[in-house]
């Protein structure tokens, strides 16, 4: 590699190597081009946010505060839970057991593929270079043909709370917890807020979530978010809504509320307020790439944002999530590479690890009444199915959305245990246009929560068989 | 209302679209003629649903649609009178929208399939302007295809006018395989790659046929019954032969089912008549042929017939033969080589009666001949068991007296 100003040939580089990068990274080389990938946190940073400070570890905590609360809630059904205990530094050796193993594989994964990957920060600045500064301070100059950028996104910070890494985290910070608060105020009531909080409270923290809106789960419909607020009542986690937080006062977070100013009581303050891209240190003028208000680069819809440079996950528009930033990885690396690809997914699945969880893909009844379409709807109940009373789940639905006009199905809700495994058979609905009729003689199996979909489905054709009409 | 392709039965699961009898944009009445269908086995015409508009036609002539795809658009007057309420309960309300924002203009993705979508941008088809053949006008990847090969001029496609060959041969006339042609030809690929044919050649002595059709003849006019004598051809008579002869060799009056490896003998005769129509060959059947009179059979011959000719021959007509008879001497043709038309397993040709020299009892006299050709599955019959067959049907010939034994 060459120090100073001349530079590198890169065929295809990748910036960032989480969901997105690495993805596309894999996907060009199978298209048989010569790959750079350029990740700030080297080998070791391959899975990016997702792998090592999001969804996998998060989900990790998420498990081991569901089963050590399952475990007490299945008292009542015959099991002795006597002495069920947790160690969050325990927990952190699997964690960082889990998350560094899977970091390795995707580095095998680019190693098959013929990747390469270069330890550093990448910087735009001609259309067809970057800057990288390696962790030794050097600098290495590469060319590209074609540049994916892929940077991600950061937790937003709030503009009255700065976190501090011992009192007030973000989510990087709480999923790193060693010990269990005592009590803790979560700061913003959406999926991440909802998800770190309702751990925490299983775990035996005392929660308390502020929300400025004036409800939870802001991006998902509010009747998804009915039975996941019950829940948290149960829990005991105080939900503040139209409330602020303002400040630490010693073992307190101030707020203010429609009702003044309150003290809550907060060990720690975990602020979940919302991402930001990372778009705003990458040079992307030089790169004559341009960068919205909201810091999101605009892209074409096969990813491109100028004419050798493409743009995936959460630097473009959509939700952060990491299975979009993947999918649109394979569009960009295909366009890039002279094949028609297109990211034109019919919906994009959401899904949230509360308690019940939230999976929910397309569109809601009012989503597609707004659309004019024929809306029409069914809701199977949970407390209808067999399966959830085993699993002594009763609070949570599938509901199927369809238009009547073309007969197909447009969204799938399900709120309910393993809500996010059941919704892929959603999104493969809309996608392949199914017909609530196709969904109701395709065979599910029992005794499954998957049934709720089938149930749906027959209930909208009038036909139910486990529950009467409603 | 959308107006779809109904089942026509017999198991079809696909018809073409032959002519349209209407333009969008068109009043139409309940019951007029909407559109001609070619299906394997007939053509039919289907008349409007009701009474109204069209609105659209979802399908260019010559294409293949499938059973239960939408095949027009109506709107039926019913849906607009707003105190029909028996007819259209929501119908108050749903017209206006409907005016307002036809489906057409729906913010909508187009109805298609991921791969599907791949295959448009492959292609360089717009999702949009295609009409879509699967339910409620949903894309599928033939129709995108279709859309490919409308859209796509011949020439861009080869490089061919860059580097003119000299040599090259201009093309000739391109004629799509369509309707009824296409329906042969693929039928017929199928029946000649998977029938093992073996063919009986059998010179017949037509004298006393020729006698006893004109003395039938003859009866018939003096009856004033015209229409019979026309009908009295050899066809009716080699028809009566055939099933008198089959009634003996019961492999011929048969089926075969190879995938289930089994020989279904008929109980029941049902004659297929190669017929000659505008369009191609047609084969319509005389069901029952063994509890007909000749009169009967020959009448029914001759309707069917002209129903070939004038293109309406139905889908009973055309259903069920168990055997073809096909008396190609009516083209002139001395002997021909038939084929067999799976699952049936005979094919029996008949050639022109023409004079010829002939050794009787070891003189060469003249006489009416005409060649047999029998064409049989040898799957189910062997050379031995065709040969009886043909035996038969020549010996009936030869003396047709026999053809009007009844004696059981």
């Amino acid at each position: 590699m060459v120090v100073g100003e001349l530079a590198d040939a890169a065929d295809l580089l990748v910036v960032g190597g989480g969901p997105g990068g690495y993805a596309a990274a894999i996907r060009a080389a199978q298209l048989g081009r010569q790959v750079t990938l350029v990740e700030r946190a080297g080998a070791a940073g391959l899975g990016g946010v997702c792998l090592h400070v999001g969804c996998i570890p998060s989900k990790a905590l998420i498990e081991l505060a569901g089963a050590a609360h399952r475990t007490r809630e299945l008292e009542h059904a015959g099991l002795n839970a006597d002495g069920v205990g947790v160690s969050l530094e325990r927990f952190q050796a699997w964690r960082a057991g889990i998350c560094a193993d899977l970091a390795r594989g995707v580095r095998e994964l680019l190693d098959r593929r013929g990747v390469n990957v270069v330890h550093g920060e990448a910087r735009f600045n001609r259309p067809d270079r970057v800057a990288v500064r390696t962790p030794d301070d050097r600098v290495v100059f590469l060319e590209f043909e074609h540049a994916i950028v892929a940077t991600g996104s950061r937790p937003a910070p709030l503009p009255t709370l700065s976190t501090d890494g011992e009192r007030v985290l973000d989510s990087t910070g709480a999923l790193a917890l060693t010990a269990v608060p005592e009590s803790v105020a979560v700061v913003g009531a959406g999926y991440i807020g909802l998800e770190l909080g309702t751990a925490l409270a299983k775990l035996g923290a005392r929660v308390t979530v502020v929300e400025a809106l004036d409800r939870v789960l802001a991006s998902v419909d509010a009747a998804l978010a009915a039975p996941v607020l019950r829940s948290l009542a149960a829990l005991g986690v105080d939900v503040r809504l139209r409330t602020t937080a303002q400040r630490l006062d010693d073992g307190a977070l101030v707020v203010a509320g429609p009702e003044g100013e309150d003290r809550v009581d907060a060990q720690l303050v975990v602020v979940a307020a919302g991402r930001l891209p990372n778009t705003d240190d990458l040079g992307l003028a030089a790169a004559g790439v341009e960068v919205g208000p909201e810091g999101l680069i605009e892209v074409a819809d096969d990813m491109r944002a100028a004419e050798r440079i493409a743009a995936i996950g959460d630097v473009v528009a959509g939700p952060a999530l990491a299975h979009k930033a993947t999918a649109e990885a394979a569009v960009a690396a295909e366009a890039l590479s002279g094949e028609p690809a297109a990211f034109d997914a019919r919906a994009v699945p959401v899904v949230i690890f509360t308690d019940p969880e939230i999976g929910t893909v397309g569109l809601t009844e009012a989503q597609a009444r707004a659309e004019g379409l024929d809306a029409k709807a069914a809701t199977f109940p949970l407390a209808a199915s067999g399966r959830a009373a085993t699993l002594g789940a009763r609070d949570g639905f599938t509901r199927l959305v369809t238009d009547a006009a073309t007969d197909r199905v447009v969204g799938v809700h399900v709120v309910g245990p393993h809500a996010s495994e059941l919704i892929a058979g959603g999104a493969l609905a809309i996608e392949l246009m199914a017909a609530p009729g196709d969904v109701a003689a395709t065979i599910h199996p029992h005794p499954t929560l998957s049934e709720g979909l089938h149930e749906a489905a027959a209930l909208l054709l009038g036909h139910p068989l486990h529950v009467g009409r409603v | 209302m959308e107006f779809r392709l109904p089942d026509v039965g017999e198991g079809i699961a696909t018809a073409e679209i032959l002519t349209w009898h209407v333009a969008e944009g068109d009043r139409v009445s309940e019951h007029q003629d909407l559109v001609e269908i070619q299906t394997d086995k007939a053509v039919a015409v289907i008349p409007c649903p009701a009474d109204g508009v069209v609105v659209r036609l979802c399908g260019e002539e010559g294409e293949i649609i499938d059973v239960g795809a939408v095949l027009a658009v109506i709107e039926a007057d019913g849906a607009k009178a707003s105190g029909d309420g028996a007819a259209a309960p929501e119908s108050a309300s749903v017209p206006r929208s409907e005016e307002a924002a036809p489906a057409a203009t729906r913010p909508t993705l187009p109805l298609a399939a991921p791969t599907t979508r791949r295959l448009a941008r492959e292609l360089g088809v717009a999702l949009e302007d295609v009409a879509g053949s699967g339910p409620h006008g949903r894309i599928l990847r033939e129709d995108v295809e279709r859309a490919a090969e409308q859209a796509a001029p011949a020439p861009p496609a080869t490089p061919a006018p860059a580097a003119p060959a000299p040599s090259a041969p201009a093309p000739g006339e391109v004629v799509p395989l369509r309707g009824v042609r296409r329906t042969i030809a693929h039928a017929l690929t199928r029946a000649w790659l998977e029938v093992p044919r073996i063919i009986d050649y059998r010179e017949v002595d037509a004298t006393a046929l020729v006698r006893a059709r004109t003395s039938l003849r003859k009866r018939a006019l003096d009856h004033d019954d015209e229409p019979l004598a026309k009908a009295l051809t050899p066809t009716p008579l080699i028809v009566r032969a055939a099933v008198l002869a089959a009634r003996d060799n019961p492999y011929v009056n048969a089926s075969i089912d190879l995938e289930r490896e089994q020989i279904t003998l008929h109980r029941h005769y049902h004659v297929g008549i190669a017929t000659a129509g505008p369009d191609g060959l047609t084969v319509p059947v005389v069901h029952d042929a063994d509890r007909r009179s000749l009169a009967d059979i020959a009448l029914e011959i001759a309707a069917l017939a002209s129903a070939a000719r004038e293109r309406r021959l139905t889908r009973e007509q055309l259903a069920g033969p168990t055997f073809t008879v096909n008396n190609f001497g009516s083209l002139g043709t001395w002997m021909g080589t038939p084929i067999i038309r799976p699952p049936e397993v005979v094919n029996l040709g008949v050639g022109a009666i023409r004079d010829r020299v002939v050794a009787v009892d070891g003189a060469p006299v003249v006489r009416p001949t005409l060649v047999l050709s029998v064409a049989g599955d040898h799957r189910v019959l062997d050379g031995d068991t065709l040969s009886a067959f043909v035996d038969q049907v020549a010996r009936l010939l030869e003396d047709p007296v026999l053809l009007f034994e009844d004696l059981r």
